[in-house]
């Protein structure tokens, strides 16, 4: 309770978060409310993109699609990727985090020098190589791509969390009790560590909607004619749409303010929750820090 | 310092293995392959061509042996294989792209630092002030804008609405030659590329400085009567530009292959846009030569780092 009116009193915190509440219901029940399928071409249309208007409130695209309605489906794709890919990296790197984490020793030190490989490479060459082997881009494929190639980051931070757990009375009396690792590791280290791992989800959602809009704006993610913000930027991008800069505008805009939203509500559930870590806002570059790497992590 | 960097250097070889063994198994057990890429243009080859290009290539063999034969081939003549697209030699192929990248992304971030350090370091040493608030909320909005959507926007704007630069290539005809032609066509890529990371580069800045800000040496110089502007710039700002050096050698593979969509975006022919033209071909012995390239810059550049803070840094010693 304390936590939320923390959280209450940060005012781009709750701007943020009003934000999502809004994209999430507007995703959600929109397309139901309109009823309007995502590609329905008005053949008048097509050649003539239309700017924001009464009929069509973001304009039209290239072939007379409505961009509200897309961008409403587009915001659908990008939550749900967002938050089932930050699933699965975080499902993934709870547990070797934590396993790694309590095993210690020569386990630990491989588990982690398999860490150190992953995050060496730039966040997104790895997910374009990755793919780049698929050859059907479903949803479920795309959320597993970008799951299964960002959970290293978090698995170093809870292994660090869990180092420093490890060493508390309270790890120290359920051992003397008995536990069993297996239940040290789930009932003990793994939910005391979840401050700073909520702070890394609500980034981490952030993250993965710019990386599905990456991949779909290349092609490699959300595949036409279902709209993504991702490949309705990439419509924007031929010559023709220059006459029409709400094109570029609508989904651009959409993923700057759900990404920048995240954000917010991240920092601001790190000030709630009062734990330093998760504050850096660096991108990839932050993240490849290597092991032998001097430099300090950044002083709140 | 020299056994040092000879044990890292070796430390680094199972490493490398590693990451070849498992890109090597992946691509080769991923769809594609030079059949398929040959296959459209050759319109419905029988299974005994398919099976002798795939012969050419050593592909009839499992991939593990493959993959002996791809290490033997580096190890022994120091060559990657021939592209599935135009059989060249794909080292030549990625060394061709090269300089282009690197004197993008090299402009790039000598841009980038001029913008993020000084507001990195006034942010800093005024923690708490309207311009760091400021400057860490503007950086939030860069921090989720799409690179790609950026050079889109700054094409509209600059290029195509005002005109004042090309949207795209490297040179205007007849032009190829003119340093100051190339300039004016990388602007707007190099220009992107800082925007976006300014953003983590000051964020960097502005936590060494608060950090060399609360450092006993700060105390003793304030206490010896300098005043503070002295104390910003003569002592936490040297202090504080050290771990920037370390970044810098850590920004190596970025400044090779980091710039993929500003190179897509503005039809820039560098290593990002060899990539994504050999993820579409499924031009597998280009895209494994560009993964071990940069795996080694990483290497290479973690290196660097590591030298370059032990000679900026008397603290540091390495044994």
């Amino acid at each position: 309770m304390r936590t939320v009116r923390r959280f209450l009193r940060e005012r781009s915190a709750v701007a943020g978060a009003s934000f999502v509440i809004v994209l999430v219901l507007a995703a959600v029940i929109g397309p139901f409310l309109d009823a309007i399928p995502p590609n329905v071409i008005d053949h008048a249309l097509i050649g003539f993109p239309q700017p924001p208007s009464a009929a069509h409130w973001l304009g039209t695209d290239l072939i007379g699609r409505d961009e509200f309605i897309r961008a409403l489906y587009g915001a659908r794709v990008s939550l749900l990727v967002g938050a089932s890919a930050m699933l699965v990296s975080f499902a993934i790197g709870i547990f070797y985090g934590a396993i790694a984490g309590a095993a210690s020793g020569a386990v630990d030190n491989l588990m982690m020098r398999f860490v150190d490989a992953m995050l060496s490479f730039p966040t997104f060459f790895l997910l374009l190589i990755v793919a780049a082997l698929t050859e059907k881009f479903s949803l479920s494929i795309i959320i597993l791509i970008i799951g299964l190639t960002s959970w290293p980051g978090l698995a170093r931070l809870v292994r660090a969390e869990v180092l420093s757990l490890r060493e508390r009375d309270f790890v120290e009396a359920a051992r003397a009790l008995g536990a069993s690792p297996l239940r040290l590791v789930v009932r003990h280290l793994i939910p005391n560590a979840l401050a700073p791992v909520v702070v890394a989800a609500a980034f981490a959602i952030g993250d993965n909607i710019l990386a599905e809009s990456s991949l779909s704006f290349f092609g490699l993610g959300v595949q036409p004619p279902a709209p993504s913000w991702g490949n309705m930027l990439q419509d924007a991008l031929t010559p023709q749409a220059e006459a029409a800069p709400w094109m570029v505008l609508v989904p651009g805009l959409g993923i700057v303010a759900t990404v920048l939203a995240f954000s917010v509500i991240a920092d601001g559930i790190r000030v709630a929750l009062d734990t330093s870590i998760g504050q850096e806002t660096g991108d990839a570059d932050v993240e490849e820090v290597g092991p032998y790497n001097p430099v300090p992590a950044p002083a709140s | 310092m020299i056994n040092f960097i000879i044990r890292r250097i070796l430390g680094a070889i199972p490493l490398l293995l590693f990451i070849s063994v498992v890109t090597y198994a992946m691509m080769a057990l991923a769809p594609g392959g030079p059949a398929a890429v040959l296959g459209p243009r050759g319109q419905g080859l029988s299974p005994e061509a398919i099976a002798r290009i795939n012969a050419a290539y050593g592909l009839d063999k499992p991939w593990y042996i493959q993959y002996f034969y791809w290490l033997k081939q580096l190890l022994l003549h120091g060559s990657l294989g021939t592209s599935y697209v135009d059989n060249r030699p794909v080292i030549e192929k990625v060394f061709e792209k090269l300089p282009i990248t690197i004197e993008m992304v090299g402009l790039a971030l000598l841009l980038t630092l001029i913008i993020a350090l000084p507001i990195g370091i006034y942010a800093g040493a005024h923690r708490g002030s309207f311009f760091d608030n400021a400057s860490s909320a503007v950086g939030f909005v860069f921090y989720g804008m799409p690179v790609f959507w950026l050079a889109i926007v700054l094409i509209d704007v600059f290029a195509v609405q005002l005109q004042w630069f090309p949207s795209s290539g490297l040179s205007s005809l007849g032009q190829e030659n003119n340093p100051l032609d190339r300039l004016w066509h990388l602007t707007l890529p190099v220009v992107a590329i800082a925007l976006v990371s300014f953003v983590s580069w000051m964020r960097y800045q502005r936590s060494s400085i608060i950090e060399a800000m609360s450092s006993a040496y700060i105390r003793t110089a304030r206490s010896k009567g300098l005043s503070e502007r002295d104390v910003l710039v003569r002592h936490a700002f040297r202090n504080a530009l050290l771990p920037i050096v370390t970044l810098l050698g850590l920004s190596l593979p970025a400044l090779v292959g980091g710039a993929y969509f500003v190179e897509y975006v503005f039809s820039i022919p560098g290593v990002g846009y060899l990539t994504f033209s050999s993820i579409f071909a499924r031009d597998y012995p280009t895209l494994m030569a560009i993964t071990m390239l940069t795996a080694v810059l990483i290497v290479v550049g973690n290196l660097l780092a590591d030298v370059a803070y032990a000679m900026v840094d008397p603290r540091i010693r390495y044994s």
